[in-house]
């Protein structure tokens, strides 16, 4: 009896183990059963008769399957230009449906061949482009095709637009949205202050004292955005300096962070931070929270970021705030390679078209995406340009966000520039650590500029990263 | 052990045969198909089969989003091994390992004894007054999913508007005007180990008076008659006779303190100041999302899987070396 008695502790102990080892196997089993191939190769892909009115040759009774990020922008705009592809063929049945992790979500379909017919691959989650782009179609025939309105779709676009798209010569993206980059600021606040808008780095060293005679900061920034001050940097290193500081940069070559061009932006930075000019506490507090105290407690005066601000921000922006955005702060404003004028503008939201079942009702989508009535909708909707010219009437809604916007590129005229290359690697996040670090003073610009070479000579010694080389 | 079980094994089936032989009728093939056949296809299926594929997959360069790849043997491990941001990860799940179920246990055991047996010194053994009430409320946190409460003290740490620096600096300790609780790298870990703890308290205490209120009544009143205060009682009496609810308990907060993925995402997206609360899931799941490089993730999981075996066979054996044996068993 007691033999039997131990022996049943016995069992119990034992299962007791086995059913730990089993949560443990289970809980890894878990994550990695997503990641597991379902097999299978390619799927056949459809085809139809090319037309005039149906130049790719969608195939009739086909589904267009577009995955769409739900993120800033929505998605409605695409449903928008679905609506108007239906009335054009009307045999076709465009699916749009939204995601916010595009990448977790596509990923098993890409492992099974069977990715949808059209993607914007946006947001944080987005797909690393390096992982996709041998699976990509080449879209230059999208924008060789005729418009909705009969006109060649390459003749209606901003400058510039194409070429945002295209790695290693084939156009692989059709950047949708007209982004750019500048420093941001309340315009009735400055006007109240009788502040000017600071052109030169010594100008914002010195508009950083007067803000903080009045108990403001000059800077804010969030744990998450730090690395926009990484992009001001670059913007105003690249207006100093032209390509001998940005393509070394983009191909990750050694000491690229060691540039004169930039070094002097990271010092007037460094300046800032210990004079006290960034508000405190940035590398605690989440980015929207930090945009908030700038642009709702008006507790910091200017902010760096894209144009995207207006409408991240819209519900957590004072009363009469007058947004508005001016091209970033130069060393000198003479002798440079590009006037203060320049700005870093480029097409944002990629929209990809993989090699799937219906790759030509991709591509017709995207056309209908880009005809004058779809873009016009858009820059109605969303208070940003699209790629398409035109849209935006002179008072622009309403939105002295978008007026700026209008006035800097027709400012800028043809002296606008773009990183290429840059974003396609996935270091952003370990940039992070190293500009909250710098941000909160904990290192300085030596350590800075050491930090982030680590980062990107890593990267360029890493042999299994495919590099694409930036022109 | 093994032996004695192998032993008891041994008699019943072959020398001296207690029972008669079993003999397999329908009734009894159907039901061990049912109730053992069918939950061991669904185990082999969903369990055993990703883990072995997942093993395989550590073993190549698969980028994710196609569906060839090269076998590259161990490599992946050895990249592992020399990637500082993985190692980085790697030592703060193991401060986490060791700070988390030890203080969460610690508070859970004191709030346990609170409301079972550290009532007053007359009459019968209870707990302290309102004691019903104190469970409920301390188990609130329990039922909040971890990816809110992560939010929620995301938000009491915020420098600016957080309800922490703010009731600091009302009471005068001014020099925490702005303080980032989770963006400086003195606190970030600390802080992050309290959200995570606080959300597990309430459960593990309600699991620890389960636990006490099954040792019999009597045993406490004699501790008590032969003098022995609340220290004593909890040390001698109330510890021993629920080492194994806490050993469990330690088991499980271990396994959620080598995830503890949802937390430190909700708390510190990027991994926090200088990566001092990255944890294994972060990196693996970057490394995955981010950098496309699925190969090496997986090979990360398994590593996060070896080393959760690692834990839950250590803690069995310090349990029997600290004499789980002689205990009385239960």
């Amino acid at each position: 009896m007691t033999e039997s008695i131990g022996s049943a502790r016995l069992d119990r102990r034992g299962l007791l183990r086995g059913s730990l080892a089993t949560a443990a196997l289970a809980g890894l089993g878990g994550t990695l059963a997503g990641c597991a191939t379902s097999g299978g190769g390619q799927v056949k892909q459809e085809t139809g008769t090319k037309s005039a009115d149906n130049p790719f040759g969608v195939p009739d009774g086909s589904t267009i399957d577009a995955v769409i990020f739900n993120g800033g922008y929505g998605y409605d705009y695409v449903q928008f230009a679905a609506d108007q592809l239906k009335k054009k063929l009307p045999k076709v049945t465009p699916k749009v449906t939204p995601s916010t992790q595009i990448a977790q979500e596509l990923q098993p379909r890409f492992a099974g061949g069977d990715p949808p017919d059209l993607i914007d691959n946006s947001g944080a989650g987005a797909m690393t482009f390096n992982s996709i782009q041998d699976q990509l179609e080449d879209l230059r025939d999208v924008f060789d095709a005729n418009n909705y309105e009969g006109t060649k779709i390459s003749d209606t676009l901003y400058p510039g637009a194409i070429e945002a798209g295209t790695f290693g010569g084939k156009v692989l993206e059709v950047n949708y949205v007209l982004s750019l980059y500048a420093i941001w600021y309340s315009a009735s606040l400055f006007k109240e202050n009788g502040w000017s808008v600071p052109q030169t780095w010594d100008e914002v060293i010195d508009l950083g004292a007067k803000a903080k005679a009045k108990g403001k900061y000059l800077w804010v920034w969030g744990k998450e955005a730090a690395t926009y001050y990484q992009t001001l940097a670059m913007e105003s290193a690249t207006k100093a300096a032209g390509d001998d500081f940005r393509l070394p940069l983009e191909n990750l070559k050694p000491k690229s962070w060691s540039h004169p061009a930039i070094q002097n932006v990271f010092k007037a930075l460094e300046t800032c931070v210990q004079k006290g000019y960034f508000k405190p506490g940035g590398a605690g507090t989440q980015f929207t929270k930090a945009q908030a105290q700038w642009s709702n407690d008006q507790a910091a005066i200017l902010y760096p970021s894209g144009a995207w601000i207006e409408n991240e921000m819209k519900d957590q922006t004072k009363e009469g705030f007058e947004m508005t955005g001016a091209p970033v702060p130069v060393a000198s404003t003479s002798g440079e390679a590009m006037p203060y004028n320049a700005i870093y503008s480029t097409a944002g939201e990629p929209f990809i078209v993989p090699k799937g079942k219906n790759p030509a009702g991709g591509k017709e989508l995207l056309r209908a995406m880009l005809s004058k009535e779809a873009s016009a909708n858009f820059a109605k909707t969303k208070l940003a340009p699209t790629i398409v010219k035109g849209g935006i009437p002179d008072d622009a809604f309403g939105s002295t966000a978008l007026a700026s916007q209008v006035k800097m590129l027709n400012d800028a005229g043809s002296n606008t520039f773009r990183f290429t290359t840059i974003g396609i690697y996935g270091m952003n996040t370990d940039q992070l650590v190293v500009w909250n670090n710098f941000l909160s003073g904990k290192i300085d610009a030596k350590g800075l500029t050491e930090g982030l070479q680590k980062i990107m000579d890593k990267v360029a010694d890493d042999p299994s990263v495919k590099k694409t080389k930036a022109t | 052990m093994s032996t004695s079980a192998a032993s008891t094994r041994a008699t019943a089936s072959g020398t001296t045969p207690r029972r008669r032989r079993r003999r397999w009728t329908f009734d009894k093939i159907s039901f061990l198909a049912v109730f053992l056949g069918v939950p061991l296809i669904i185990y082999v299926v969903f369990v055993i089969s990703p883990f072995i594929q997942s093993i395989y997959y550590s073993l190549t360069d698969w980028g994710g989003f196609s569906t060839t790849m090269n076998f590259v043997g161990l490599a992946n491990f050895k990249e592992l091994l020399s990637d500082d941001l993985f190692l980085t990860a790697l030592r703060n799940n193991i401060t986490l390992l060791i700070v988390l179920p030890v203080f969460t246990i610690v508070v859970a055991l004191i709030f346990a004894s609170l409301v079972t047996v550290a009532g007053s010194n007359r009459g019968a053994v209870r707990g302290l007054r309102n004691s019903s009430f104190y469970r409920v409320v301390s188990f609130f946190p329990y039922v909040i999913p971890g990816v809110v409460i992560g939010l929620i003290w995301a938000q009491v740490y915020d420098p600016s508007s957080g309800l922490l620096n703010g009731v600091l600096t009302k009471v005068g300790l001014h020099q925490f005007e702005s303080y980032p609780w989770i963006g400086d790298e003195r606190t970030a870990l600390a802080a992050s180990i309290f959200a995570m703890a606080w959300g597990g308290i309430g459960f593990y205490m309600v699991l620890f008076i389960a636990a006490i209120r099954g040792i019999e009544p009597e045993l406490f009143e004699a501790m008590r008659i032969d003098g022995a205060g609340r220290w004593k009682t909890a040390m001698h009496l109330t510890m021993p006779m629920i080492r194994d609810n806490v050993q469990t308990a330690y088991i499980y907060l271990g396994i959620a303190a080598l995830d503890g993925f949802v937390f430190m995402q909700a708390l510190n997206p990027t991994g926090g100041p200088n990566n001092s609360t990255l944890v294994m899931g972060q990196v693996l799941f970057r490394t995955a999302f981010e950098h496309g490089k699925y190969g090496l993730a997986t090979a990360m999981g398994v590593a996060l899987s070896i080393v959760t075996l690692a834990f839950s066979a250590l803690v069995f054996a310090v349990n029997r070396l600290l004499g789980a044996e002689r205990d009385v068993a239960r």
